[in-house]
């Protein structure tokens, strides 16, 4: 039931995302990015010289124990942070070029971003949360608040859409948290370890959804996590470890270590 | 191919309209109750201080000025009977030049209960339609002619103020009144003579007290700045991921200064209103049970008093405003990772 209006929904934003499928090639490029914080006098690399391409429309999972580096990479590559070394091109720009406006208009309509604690705005309800980004894109009140209610309907939400974030579960959070990612037609959708703070059968529907999005709105998606559980719907996966991107794989080669694990 | 000119895909962000970030800076104030009322209370202590200190200075000069005002009202009364006996039933003649003083009006209210036979009054304040040629028409039948009013000179010589008249008596509420003299003719004077001593020693008091208000205000300001700048930090420090957020989103800085920058002249204009009435009105309240209401309330100079405490509320709000300014600057500049990381 819930599934078919979805399914509606998802028609009737696929003529507003647009031109995702007609271009091709790499979305994002990290080339040999290193990051390293200092804290008085003791550094950490947190990254060591990571390079990947990142397909237009695929969806990427970057795999990796706590404290490997994956937040610290979905920050580069999000235009969140600067690498201390190496390039990123988001569409071929590098974006250590822009100026704070650019990055600023970047983040709010090339790049969702999704985190494990789901970050709403607590004093906004869940359609004034998927507006805001809308606003800050100086999209028109009205226009806006149609399309933030197709896509809270997007993620079967659209009956909470006046809600507060406390009021909901963590699900539901993060799936308003999805929609906010998604209102200004991303190409790129990243997510930060957006199940760690779900039950296992929650964080199985939202990586559905990534999948869904990621078929019929042909986002690119790219999703960091440290549990195998959630690899299953990805086209490819990337391991870092120790701040190094340590291999590439698909699915279909995951599924036997988990197999062997059990 | 787009490859040619990758950099034309990138567009500028603009802030959205001011509206906008008005509209969540209220919302965030109504919901972040607690937080704001505490930075609120900040804005209303300080300004209430500031605001009592102001009015203790008002009501202590008005109480001042009323005693002295009464004191001299005794004078004036006694110096009318000694000269001219009772006023009942006798006809005076009052000639107004300029503005009448509160003094005046006060004198005018006591000759009037005196019930005088008639209290002729001519000029400015009195008839609009005033001449100095009707003030020649003062003498005849009154037995004494009164110069009032705030006008430094008075345009009709004494000796036709008082024409016809049988005792020629002329009784000035200014010492320093220039009048053309008549030969004959007595020029009383009420006010001003007997009190330059008092006035010297309350000039000095004045400078002592303006020294001692001048420092209180400035503790009381710095007071308010500190409070509301520390408050405002925490409301920063606690909003971190929210900040964080809001710049993935597309967020400028600009438009989170203006969020907290609204915000905190929203609470500072809130507060220094509170704060304002409260301080005046308490410190009203503790001299009226001093000096007793009456005195208190009938003598406060009203017009000058509501000047300052709309100084007191622009003070406040700017104030607000100023301590809000470094958080504002520290949370626009945060990066947006590091600003997400944080677990506050
Ligand atoms: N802002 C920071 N300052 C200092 N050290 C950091 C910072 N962010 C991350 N680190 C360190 O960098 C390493 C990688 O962290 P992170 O990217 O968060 O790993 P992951 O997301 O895979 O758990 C860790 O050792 C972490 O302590
Ligand atoms: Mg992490």
């Amino acid at each position: 039931m819930e599934e078919r209006a979805s399914d509606e929904a998802l028609e009737r934003l696929l003529t507003s995302s647009g031109d995702n499928a007609a271009r091709s090639g790499y979305v994002i490029r990290a080339v040999d990015v290193r990051k390293v914080y200092r804290m008085g006098d003791s550094e950490t690399h947190a990254l060591r010289g990571v390079t990947l391409d990142v397909h237009r429309g695929e969806y990427l999972s970057i795999m990796g124990p706590s404290g490997s580096g994956k937040s610290t990479f979905f920050n580069m590559i999000g235009g969140l942070d600067k690498p201390t070394a190496g390039k990123v091109y988001i569409d071929q720009v590098d974006i250590a070029q822009l100026d704070p406006y650019e990055l600023a208009w970047l983040r709010c309509r090339k790049v969702g971003y999704v985190f494990q604690t789901f970050n709403l705005i607590q004093v906004m309800s869940c359609i004034e949360n998927v507006m805001l980004p809308m606003a800050f894109a100086g999209r028109d009140s009205e226009e806006a608040r149609e399309k933030a209610m197709e896509i809270l309907d997007l993620v079967g939400l659209g009956d909470r859409a006046l809600h507060k974030p406390a009021e909901m579960s963590g699900g539901q959070q993060q799936r308003v948290a999805i929609a906010r990612a998604l209102a200004n037609s991303p190409d790129i959708l990243l997510a930060d370890e957006p199940t760690a703070n779900l039950d296992l059968k929650t964080g199985k529907e939202i990586i559905d959804l990534f999948r869904r999005l990621r078929d019929k709105l042909g986002v690119t998606v790219i999703s960091a996590t440290h549990d195998l559980k959630m690899l299953k719907a990805s086209d490819r996966i990337a391991w870092i470890d120790d701040g190094r991107l340590a291999r590439l794989s698909t699915p279909a080669e995951v599924n036997i270590d988990v197999e062997e694990v059990h | 191919m787009k490859t040619e000119e990758p950099q034309s895909e990138i567009g500028i962000q603009h802030p959205p309209p001011f509206r906008r970030a008005f509209r969540i800076a209220v919302q965030g104030i109504r919901i972040r109750l607690g937080r704001s009322l505490v930075t609120l209370s900040g804005v209303v202590l300080g300004t209430a201080f500031l605001m009592s200190t102001v009015t203790t200075q008002f009501v202590d000069r008005a109480v001042a000025r009323e005693r002295d005002a009464r004191q001299q009202l005794r004078i004036m009364e006694s110096v009318l009977k000694s000269r001219i006996g009772s006023i009942e039933g006798k006809t005076l003649s009052v000639a107004v030049c300029g503005t009448l003083t509160p003094m005046d009006a006060a004198l005018l209210d006591l000759l009037r209960d005196a019930k005088p036979a008639a209290l002729r009054l001519y000029g400015a304040a009195a008839c609009p339609g005033f001449e100095p040629a009707n003030l020649t028409a003062l003498g005849p039948g009154a037995v004494a002619v009164l110069i009032l009013g705030d006008a430094p000179v008075c345009p009709v010589p004494l000796a036709a103020l008082t024409g016809g008249m049988n005792v020629p008596l002329v009784i000035d509420s200014r010492s320093d009144r220039q009048c053309q003299p008549a030969p004959g003719v007595r020029r009383e004077i009420f006010f001003g003579r007997q009190l330059a001593d008092q006035r010297d020693r309350v000039a000095k008091q004045a400078r002592q007290d303006r020294f001692r208000t001048i420092w209180i205000v400035v503790v009381s300001l710095a007071v308010t700045i500190i409070g509301v700048a520390n408050a405002l930090l925490m409301s920063v420090t606690e909003r971190f991921r929210e900040i964080g957020t809001m710049k993935c989103l597309g967020a400028l800085s600009v438009f989170i200064r203006r969020l907290f920058l609204i915000e905190s002249s929203l609470i500072g204009l809130a507060g220094s209103v509170i704060g304002v009435i409260s301080g005046i009105l308490l410190t009203l309240v503790v001299y009226g049970f001093i000096y007793g209401f009456g005195l208190v309330f009938g003598s406060l100079a009203y017009g000058p008093l509501m000047l300052a405490a709309l100084a007191a509320v622009i003070t406040g709000t700017i104030l607000a405003v100023v301590a809000a300014l470094y958080p504002a600057r520290f949370a626009s500049r945060m990066v947006p990772a590091s600003a997400l990381r944080s677990t506050v």
